[in-house]
């Protein structure tokens, strides 16, 4: 009897296990988002370098959209160094320091450049070390413009010590030193007098930031007294772990970095989760009609019904919930691996993710069960009996006509990569895949009903009993038949849509990168910090050259008006000279990009008529460090996808991007042999140089990386959520096997009849699949490489239609198996 | 009268005879896991035409010996002959098809698939069979149990009496060898389970429809042209031509009911 009691809870189990599953993943899922998105807002780089100042002080590195939330300017905006003076006099002060950083490499005895650090910021003036967290030297200060102090690391790998000489890249110039002093403290980096440091900074009155040290004990009231001092002024006053951001201004950037991509996963994933949660507990609710159904005759309320209906599907959310929680935690440390910020930004840790998951999928379960009982909660308690054991007749109209709906407004969505050639495009085709998912799910019942029935009436009249019941139970089942293909074919949407969008868009990319870029070399000095100024004539001077120009890239804001509203977001930019013609080719469809001399821009063409930026006329954009310019527009350039929507003059740009800009020179040449030989050359005996292609070509972008990682995760997801979603459903079959057993069918019938409708299910699960991904993938496809259909790896199709016809016949034949090998006057005892 | 075990064994002999008895168990025991002897060596003829009711107390054994009877499930030792076809030794494929040819049941919950029209239904068995139905004759069946205008109808839309009526419809459909009914009219009102027996009584008297039925009414068994009494798992009283009171009193005397 025990084993009949377990058998008869199996199939309740089996949806218990589908709704475990579903919310174990999502709990996952939401949870690392949360993870990404919390740092976003909230993680800091550790101080580091400055761990010593009890107080900085810089500049408000933060552009303040109205209404939203602030973007991160990863250019230094610098401060007024008389600020030294005026913090240094208040009370409680030990020290008031003003800092400065510019790129600097030390060289070993070999002429190579010794890699500790980041070598841009790695130069800096000797008053620094008094913000150093302990500071012991061997030897002295530098005391002159030819003398160094090195950090302890850095003097080791270069083998040098006190009173030896040492040849040092700063600002891309080299020359020798004398080492007056080795400074013990992690970080201190390379460091000159004072004066020098201003000098090789390029500043003159200004400082990066300052750093204020309190006498024991008053490093409250120093605060306290700074804020005072600069109440109104716009700088920043950072204490604690705040310091990091005024340390290191790229940090408040990559954090937006984090932030949008945490947004951008937010929308697929809360999709995804919401379909699977509402597939797994409308199984689970239809798992306990039956006792529903009893319950609402033995006097239950429409409202306690439904309660009961969600409370075995919470408990078992609930259950899910720490293992699937923690698992988010680890889930967000593998994707911050896939290095979309730099290493040294680190995750934050709070509950609040967990709690913000837990909250929310609790909140889904509830509202998907409770959403799944409505019907029979509602409907007179004679009927919810009569009806337990079969679905209702007549699918719901209204769920079809909102599927209808979604699926219709998804079309219209699929639209967008014509309008916008970008990744928002893109992204229209991807939430139109999943928009169109779940229109198909709602209106699949009565779409799977009337198919039937016109395939039911155009049946042979000898047709094998099998296949008419296959066909009858279809129409019979329209609900549970639509809801694992809609299952199944939204699975096909989301790897079609949601990879070959990505793959298209990044093929259109690269694609006009590579047209626009006729140079074949790129040269740079990563190790360097700084491409040394003399790189560029030496280049030019070569024999073969054909052209040799400087191209660096910058953040710029371009604030706009969007739909009516104001819009900005951080855009990266090329920063060009009048020559780049010679080495890029935009595509220039308007004046000349040889006009980007003074305060001027080239747009790309996409944005001229959104944005008022028609050739002549003036636009206003937010450098990287937070300027504000007006630039004249001196070319239109039709290959904005690859290239940017805007590239600014070198001179508009100079100035803001800290005191050398890092930039790489392109070159083409005539493609001879001497060309190339004669570059190496030249690589070879400058320090620090390093030849490469031009990017385009250059491996997976990021974006790309986690986009892939999240398809990969999100499909695992779905597939495990789909086929539990599956056995739970077809275990449930077992009552109606029974009565089509005791009515004499064989068990080779039944197995027969159940893989005629995988077959079914596979597919009509890929037709759907296949008809929602056409249209966006044909227009993605219009919009981003003129052609109408995508681009990306030709095996997804036969991948994800082996998967869904597996899957289908996988989680149909192993129950039905189990269901078969009890007799059939065994059946007969379970409770229908 | 010729013993049971006599009849069978001319029976085999002559194998498949459209003449021989519709039913033949021979020493049949069914045990259970735990040791329950829910049928402990019972021998059974059921002549073709026959109306047999068979009575007992509860848990005596008779819904396992009308598994057994109809090849729903497996005895563990002795025979099970249906029209000729020694049902027992087969296969769970080769055992429906043969209870698909030969056997029909009526069971207390009615055992209609959900999803499936009434006409669906009851011409089920056919279609599983791979056997053109007899139209006239489905349709006469339809007319005598009266759901000729319920034929669109899913079995949820009927009241417990049609459905019943639907079962035994289906279960006539295929002519079969014999009919089981184990307690049929359990789920139905005294007027509407009276209205069925009589349906039943009269399918027996119309078409010599051999009919095995389990019931716990002694009035009922009474319609029957023999009646078995059961007691753990074993056959203990035949009454030919039996009475209400006869039964009833039987009943008592065994501290069933
Ligand atoms: N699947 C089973 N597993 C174990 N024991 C069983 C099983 N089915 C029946 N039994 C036992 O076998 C015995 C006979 O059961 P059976 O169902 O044949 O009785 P019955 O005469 O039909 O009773 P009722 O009049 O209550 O329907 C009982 O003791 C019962 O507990
Ligand atoms: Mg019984």
């Amino acid at each position: 009897m025990l084993s009949l009691s377990i058998g008869m809870a199996r199939h309740r189990v089996a949806a218990l296990i589908a709704v475990f599953c579903a919310v174990l993943g999502g709990a996952a899922l939401v949870t690392a988002t949360g993870v990404l998105a919390e740092s976003g807002l909230r993680s800091h780089l550790p101080a580091g370098r400055l761990a010593g100042a009890d107080v900085l002080v810089s500049a408000d590195q933060t552009y303040h959209p109205p209404e939203d939330l602030p973007i991160g300017l990863p250019e230094r905006r610098p401060v007024p160094a008389e600020l030294v003076g005026r913090l240094g006099r208040l009370p409680g002060v030990a020290a008031a320091v003003g800092d400065v950083s510019f790129p600097a490499a030390v060289l070993d005895a070999g002429g190579t450049p010794v890699s500790v650090g980041h070598p841009r910021t790695a130069g800096h003036g000797w008053s620094s070390t008094r913000l150093l967290d302990r500071v012991e030297v061997d030897g002295q200060a530098p005391g002159g413009p030819g003398e160094v102090a090195l950090d302890e690391a850095t003097a080791a790998a270069a083998g040098v010590r006190p009173g030896d000489e040492v040849r040092v890249v700063v600002a891309g110039r080299t020359s020798a030193f004398r080492v007056a002093g080795v400074v013990r403290a992690p970080g201190a980096g390379i460091l000159v007098t004072d004066p020098t440091a201003a000098r090789l900074a390029g500043r003159d009155g200004t400082v990066d930031l300052v750093g204020v040290r309190a006498e024991p004990g008053a490093a409250g009231s120093v605060a306290a007294a700074v804020r005072a001092e600069l109440r109104d002024s716009g700088l920043v006053v950072a204490t604690g772990a705040d310091r990091g951001d005024a340390a290191e201004p790229g940090a408040a950037a990559d954090r937006s970095v984090l932030l949008v991509l945490a947004g951008s996963l937010a929308g697929v994933i809360l999709l995804v989760v919401g379909f699977a949660i509402a597939g797994a507990v409308a199984v689970s609710v239809a798992a306990q009609r039956r006792e529903l159904a009893l319950m609402r005759a033995v006097g239950a309320t429409p409202a306690q019904i439904r309660r009961l209906a969600a409370g075995q599907a919470t408990v078992a959310a609930i259950a899910a919930l720490p293992p699937g929680l923690g698992l988010g935690y680890l889930l967000a440390r593998q994707f911050r691996r896939l290095d979309v910020v730099p290493p040294e930004l680190p995750l934050t840790m709070s509950p609040l993710p967990a709690a913000a998951a837990a909250l929310l999928l609790v909140v889904a379960v509830q509202g998907a069960a409770r959403g799944a009982a409505w019907r029979a909660s509602r409907l007179p308690a004679t009927e919810a009996v009569a009806e337990s054991r079969t679905e209702s007749r007549t699918p719901s109209r209204a769920r079809a006509a909102v599927g209808l709906a979604l699926i219709v407004a998804a079309t219209v969505l699929a639209a967008a990569p014509l309008l916008l050639r970008s990744a928002f495009g893109v992204a229209g085709t991807q939430v139109a895949g999943m928009l169109g998912g779940i229109g198909l799910a709602l209106a699949g019942p009565l779409l799977a009903r009337w198919v039937a029935a016109v395939v039911a009436g155009r049946l042979p009249a000898r047709v094998a009993a099998p296949t008419w019941l296959a066909v009858a139970n279809v129409r019979g089942y329209s609900q549970r038949f639509a809801g694992n293909a809609g299952a199944l074919a939204m699975g096909v949407v989301f790897v079609l849509t949601y990879s070959l969008a990505q793959t298209t868009l990044l093929a259109a990319t690269s694609g006009e990168r590579q047209a626009g870029t006729p140079a074949q070399h790129s040269i740079d000095a990563p190790a360097l910090g700084a491409l040394p100024a003399d790189v560029l004539p030496a280049v030019r001077a070569l024999p073969g050259i054909r052209a040799a120009a400087p191209v660096g890239s910058t953040t710029v804001l371009w604030p706009h008006r969007e739909l009516g509203d104001e819009a900005v977001d951080a855009q990266e930019a090329l920063v060009l000279d009048p020559d780049a013609a010679g080495v890029l080719d935009l595509g220039v469809r308007d004046g000349s990009l040889a006009g980007l001399t003074g305060a001027t821009v080239a747009v790309a063409e996409d944005v001229v008529r959104s944005r008022g930026a028609a050739l002549g006329s003036s636009v206003r954009l937010i450098l990287g460090d937070g300027t504000p310019v007006d630039a004249r527009v001196a070319a239109v350039y039709g290959r904005g996808l690859g290239f940017g929507p805007v590239a600014i003059s070198a001179d508009l740009a100079a100035g803001h991007l800290g005191p050398a800009p890092d930039r790489s020179v392109l070159v083409r040449t005539d493609g001879s042999p001497e060309a190339d030989r004669g570059l190496n050359e030249l690589a070879a005996t400058r320090p620090g140089l390093a030849i490469s292609t031009p990017d385009g070509s250059a491996g997976v972008p990021p974006e790309l990386r986690i986009n892939l990682a999240i398809v990969v995760v999100l499909l695992g997801f779905l597939l495990l959520s789909i086929a539990t979603k599956l056995v739970a459903a077809t275990t449930q079959r077992r009552t109606e096997i029974a009565a089509l057993r005791l009515t004499g069918a064989t068990p080779r019938q039944i197995q027969a009849m159940t893989r005629r409708e995988a077959g079914l299910l596979a597919g009509a699960a890929l037709l759907g699949g296949l008809v929602l991904s056409a249209v966006p993938l044909i227009l993605v496809g219009i919009g981003f490489l003129d052609r109408p259909w995508p681009a990306g790896p030709v095996w997804l199709l036969p991948a994800a239609a082996v998967a869904v016809v597996v899957t289908a016949f996988a989680t149909t034949e192993l129950p039905v198996r189990r269901a078969l090998r009890i007799p059939p006057a065994a059946a007969l005892l379970s409770p229908q | 009268m010729p013993s049971p075990a006599r009849l069978l064994r001319r029976h085999v002999e002559h194998r498949p005879s459209p003449d021989g008895p519709a039913v033949v168990l021979e020493e049949v025991v069914k045990t259970y896991g735990g040791g329950v002897r829910a049928l402990d060596g019972v021998s059974l003829v059921v002549p073709r035409g026959s109306f047999l009711s068979v009575m007992g107390p509860s848990g005596s054994g008779k819904s396992t010996l009308m598994h057994c009877a109809a090849g729903l499930d497996t005895p563990t030792s002795g025979r099970v002959v249906i029209a000729g076809h020694q049902i027992s030794a087969e296969n769970e494929n080769r055992r429906t098809e043969l209870r698909r040819e030969h056997v029909g049941f009526v069971f207390q919950s009615y055992n209609l698939v959900p999803s499936l029209s009434v006409a669906d239904n009851i011409t089920l068995p056919l279609r599983l069979a791979g056997r053109q139905p007899d139209e006239a004759w489905v349709r006469t069946l339809v007319e005598r149990v009266g759901l000729t205008a319920r034929l669109g109808h899913r079995p949820a839309e009927l009241s417990g009496g049609q459905q019943q009526r639907a079962a035994l419809a289906r279960a006539l459909a295929p002519r079969p060898a014999v009919v089981f009914a184990d307690e049929p009219t359990g789920a139905l009102d005294l007027r509407t389970a009276r209205e069925v027996l009589g349906l039943l009584r009269d399918l027996v008297g119309e078409f010599g429809q051999t009919v095995v039925m389990v019931t716990h009414d002694p009035a009922a068994a009474a319609l029957a042209h023999r009646a078995l009494v059961m007691a753990d798992g074993q056959v203990v009283a035949t009454l030919d031509a039996p009475t209400a009171a006869d039964l009833a009193g039987r009943l008592v005397a065994l501290g069933g009911e």
